[in-house]
């Protein structure tokens, strides 16, 4: 269990970054946020999960691909690492384990109303 | 995709990001933000995208993203960078030697001429500062109350300067400074030389290099210190020490020795004078004065305040010394008695009467500020014009290194420190320029003595500096921001086209142009007034007339009889003035008004022997006893002003006796032509002394005259000055002022013209050498030289036409203000001057222009066609 701790977003950021499979940079990962949940994050927030999610070693990166939009710049890509993989099937494990202990919404009319 | 082309995200948070960003991070957080910006752009419109794009530059504002250390390499300003930014500017520079010489030759004499200008108004408003004690030297001033309102003097009474001694602990030291003319006798010889009387503490307080002797020579009553020049006039190469002079004051004559020489003086220093003396020595020769008399004398009083002590501490002690002048003095009594601060002198002059500095000279100054700022102008101008055209030469390096990455700034100070190297090229050669020609020049027309002290001089430093950035800056900001701002791509694809029809370029011209018509129309109007005014009819016959002052009135019968003997003197007359310096004022009454007049008494026979040129009635008779108490003589300006026609009837009333004018004469000049006809009565009386002697001499012999005039003069005033001079000389020295003037203008209107010229052919040969391949094709089509030449003059000869009507209308009005300020009598700026200064310079185009077409003329096209 421990050295998994993944917090909201990061697990958010984790689970895009896997889904963009090798165009996961900053933009693409806010764009796919945003179309999948409707979820609108700072673009700075997202650099900051990376690189944190970085250190901890669940996602590797390098440059590349730079396009005329970014003056020429070149991306930071990043790709799941195998630590990554295995923390986000953990935490999914962990979350999946937990919701089947959910009892069934009982509709008894048992508090007297 | 337009859009993107044309919108970029605001500069500003881009450097702010550049600036914060760690290098690592830097690529993919501004690569974002530039996408994202582009996304908005197309979505919600600039506004909005520029908007967001400060919100996110901010929002990555973390400690993550903050940069720790600053890396080395990153710099635009590092040493490496700065020695490239010269190493690439210096080899341009050489590589265009005939440019870059046009630019510093230029520069270098603006700077000259702004040089010698500054240091004329920096030792008017500077003066005295590079005392060392200026900050501790205060100046006693009172303030009283006179008809007019307050007034505050620069001068206190003469015991206020021994109570200080007595009362006040703070006074490091203090003297009295009174400034007189003595007559100096050296070797029988007499000179009027400007003396300051001072306290042995002047020495201690103002610091002057003595070249020989020592400062504290004036503790010994009878030793004097002299200036270099005056001790170089009276002594020649001798050893000045120890030498003996003699002044003549209170008609004494007090035997003293030269104790110190002062080293040559510039004009930086605050008292004027050519020796100093202790000023108990003159107070000895004076006798025993009462108390309220010696209340009543006053002179300039300065002291020192040790540097721990404030001067308010004083102000009660002074407060006592007022009250006590108030006892003695009831008719007069002080306001208040303050001390002035020494550094405050200058700012305060117009408020204090009788102060150390009267006069600031404002016309002169004016004169060459304008002066140094047209040539500046015209040539930072100049500059402007060829740095822009040479840096089309340019274009490649500039899109090469911008693709290389180099930032604008960049590209500004590589622009910028060229701009520096020429500067500092123009101000060194400037400052030889003007240490060796202009000063020297100026010095000797000015009679000043200006020069550059570097050493002990700040201000000049100052200037130096202040001079340096305002020309690199006034003359590259523009061209560098201008040549900087091409797209490399429109550079690199050969798309980009300047200079050659820049609007600005030719603006600049046409101002250059409009300058030089200016200063060639003052140049050319005021020497044209030189001459008319030199050959001015001065209303008399001036030729064959000595003029002898009478030092002392009770000589002046044996004086006149003496000069009367000798074998050429024809007629004597004495006078109170004479014709040619000035006359006393007065005021005449008739008809119940004041008319102010100039007064000239003199003997009966002066008009006759100045050879005025009577117009009615006759002249005065010394016989006749009427003439001498109640008749006048009158010039034509009098009649006309007072609105009288001759004969007259009625009495004219003067000094409230009344008068009849028997005779007219025509208008004659008593001073120079910067005054004008002023009404005059020439009164003549029965008394026998007067101050002066004219003496009519045998035609031819003026210059012998003078020795035998001389001779005599001496046999009656062994000791006396002796001024003799010329009738025809009385305005010499107003006319070299005037000349003086006159090549001021006449050189800088040369340097302008000179100026425009160099800017003209740098700009034309510029345009030429990138136009040659165009004007060898039409040759070769073969097109006449006319239509080439016609091709090129076009532009030059539209600014030269906007200029000539520019430069005609201001030069008209500037010029004839100027000459109104000058001379009372002028020849105003006609057809001679204006048509001078246009077609002047239309030639100086068209021998610079031609000089360029000669060269297409002369052009093989097949080689020039053939090269590159």
């Amino acid at each position: 269990m421990k050295g998994y701790h993944l917090g909201e977003l990061e697990e958010l950021i984790l689970l895009t970054v896997g889904i963009l499979n090798q165009g996961a940079y900053g933009v693409s990962i806010l764009e796919e946020i945003k179309n999948q949940t409707g979820r609108s994050v700072n673009i700075s927030a997202i650099h900051t999960v990376l690189n944190r999610l970085e250190e901890k070693g669940f996602l590797q990166s390098k440059m590349g691909g730079a396009t005329e939009k970014r003056g020429g710049r070149r991306k930071r890509l990043f790709t799941l690492s195998a630590t990554g993989r295995t923390a986000i099937e953990q935490v999914k494990t962990v979350r999946n384990k937990l919701f089947e202990q959910l009892p069934p919404l009982a509709m008894d009319f048992s508090h007297g109303y | 995709m337009d859009i993107k082309r044309n919108h970029q995200p605001p500069k500003l948070a881009d450097r702010f990001l550049e600036l914060y960003c760690s290098a690592e991070k830097l690529e993919q957080i501004q690569g974002d933000a530039y996408e994202i910006f582009y996304l908005n752009l197309e979505e919600k419109g600039l506004r909005y995208a520029r908007f967001r794009f400060f919100i996110h530059i901010l929002s990555f504002f973390r400690w993550g993203n903050i940069r720790r250390t600053r890396p080395t390499n990153y710099s635009a300003m590092n040493t490496s960078m700065l020695k490239n930014y010269f190493k690439i500017g210096w080899r341009n520079l050489i590589k265009q030697k005939g440019t870059t010489f046009i630019a510093v030759f230029g520069l270098a004499c603006a700077v000259g001429c702004c040089l010698v200008a500054y240091l004329f108004i920096e030792q008017i408003w500077f003066k005295g500062m590079l005392q060392p004690n200026k900050n501790e030297l205060y100046q006693l001033t009172y303030t009283v109350d006179e008809n007019e309102g307050k007034v505050t003097y620069g001068t206190v009474a003469e015991p206020i300067a021994e109570l200080l001694t007595n009362d006040f602990s703070q006074i490091k030291s203090q003297t009295r400074v009174k400034s007189g003319f003595p007559v100096l006798i050296h070797r029988r010889e007499s000179f009027n030389q400007r003396v300051i009387y001072v306290d042995p503490g002047f020495m201690e307080m103002f610091r002057y290099q003595l070249e020989y002797g020592y400062p504290q020579a004036l503790s010994e009553p009878d030793q004097v210190i002299l200036t270099y020049e005056l001790s170089e006039k009276l002594f020649g190469d001798t050893h000045p020490i120890g030498q003996e002079i003699i002044l003549v004051t209170h008609g004494k004559e007090i035997q003293y020795k030269v104790g110190g020489v002062l080293e040559k003086l510039n004009d930086m220093e605050m008292f004027n004078f050519d020796l100093l003396v202790n000023f108990e020595t003159q107070e000895m020769s004076g006798i025993a004065v009462s108390v309220k008399d010696s209340w009543n004398s006053e002179l300039w009083t300065f002291v020192q305040i040790d540097s721990e002590s404030h001067p308010s501490e004083l102000s009660a002690g002074l407060e006592e010394i007022r009250k006590s002048q108030n006892e003695i003095n009831p008719e007069k009594p002080y306001l208040n008695l303050e001390l002035v601060a020494y550094t405050d002198l200058i700012s305060k002059s117009e408020q204090i009467e009788n102060g150390v500095i009267s006069f600031l000279a404002i016309g002169p100054q004016v004169l060459l500020g304008a002066i140094g700022a047209f040539v500046l102008i015209l040539a930072v101008f100049n500059y402007i014009n060829i740095s822009i055209l040479m840096a089309t030469k340019r274009l490649q390096e500039i899109g090469i290194r911008k693709v290389m990455g180099s930032r604008r700034s960049q590209l500004m100070i590589q622009f910028l420190t060229e701009n520096l190297i020429v500067c500092l090229l123009a101000i060194c050669f400037g400052c030889l320029l003007a240490v060796f020609i202009f000063l020297p020049g100026f010095n000797q027309i000015a009679s000043k003595s200006l020069r550059i002290d570097l050493f002990n001089d700040p201000y000049i430093w100052a200037f130096l500096i202040g001079l340096t950035v305002f020309i690199t800056l006034a003359s590259g900001l523009y061209p560098a921001a201008f040549v900087s701002s091409f797209k490399p791509i429109n550079i690199l694809k050969g798309n980009q086209q300047i200079g050659s029809k820049s609007i600005l370029t030719s603006v600049l011209l046409t101002f250059q142009f409009t300058l030089a018509i200016i200063s060639i129309v003052a140049g050319i109007a005021f020497l044209q007034t030189n001459y008319l005014n030199e050959n001015r009819d001065w209303g008399y016959d001036n030729s064959d007339k000595i003029i002898v002052n009478v030092p002392e009135s009770a000589s002046f019968s044996a004086l006149k009889n003496k000069l009367s003997a000798i074998a050429t003197v024809e007629a004597v007359s004495g006078s109170q003035h004479y014709v040619g310096n000035y006359l006393a004022e007065s005021s005449v009454t008739y008809n119940d008004q004041d008319y102010e007049i100039d007064l000239l008494l003199a003997e009966a026979n002066y008009p006759e022997i100045l050879g005025m040129k009577l117009k009615a009635g006759r002249f005065l008779d010394s016989k006749s006893a009427t003439d001498l108490t109640e008749n006048i003589i009158v010039n034509e300006k009098f009649l006309s002003a007072l609105g009288l026609s001759f004969p007259l009837e009625e009495a004219i009333v003067l000094d409230s006796i009344e008068y009849q004018i028997v005779g007219v004469v025509a208008d004659f000049h008593t001073e120079f032509f910067q005054r004008p006809m002023v009404p005059t009565v020439l009164r003549a009386t029965g008394e026998s002394t007067y101050d002066f002697l004219t003496l009519e001499i045998s035609p031819g012999s003026a210059s012998s005259a003078m020795e035998l005039v001389k001779v005599s003069f001496r046999e009656i005033f062994p000791n006396g000055l002796f001024e003799g001079r010329l009738q025809a000389d009385v305005f010499e020295f107003s006319f070299n002022d005037v000349r003086g003037v006159q090549n001021i203008i006449l050189f800088s209107a040369i340097l302008a013209v000179l100026l425009s010229a160099m800017g003209l052919y740098g700009l034309v040969s510029l345009n030429m050498s990138s136009r040659i391949k165009d004007f060898c094709i039409r040759k070769v089509f073969g097109a006449e030289m006319g239509d080439l030449s016609k091709k090129l003059f076009r532009r030059y000869l539209i600014s030269w036409g906007i200029a000539s009507v520019l430069g005609g209308v201001l030069s008209f009005v500037l010029v004839t203000s100027f000459l109104n300020n000058f001379f009372a009598f002028h020849s105003g700026v006609g057809l001679l001057p204006l048509a001078s200064g246009i077609l002047g310079l239309l030639l100086v185009i068209g021998v610079t222009v031609s000089s360029q077409l000669w060269k297409v003329y002369k052009a093989n096209p097949s080689y020039i066609l053939k090269s590159e």
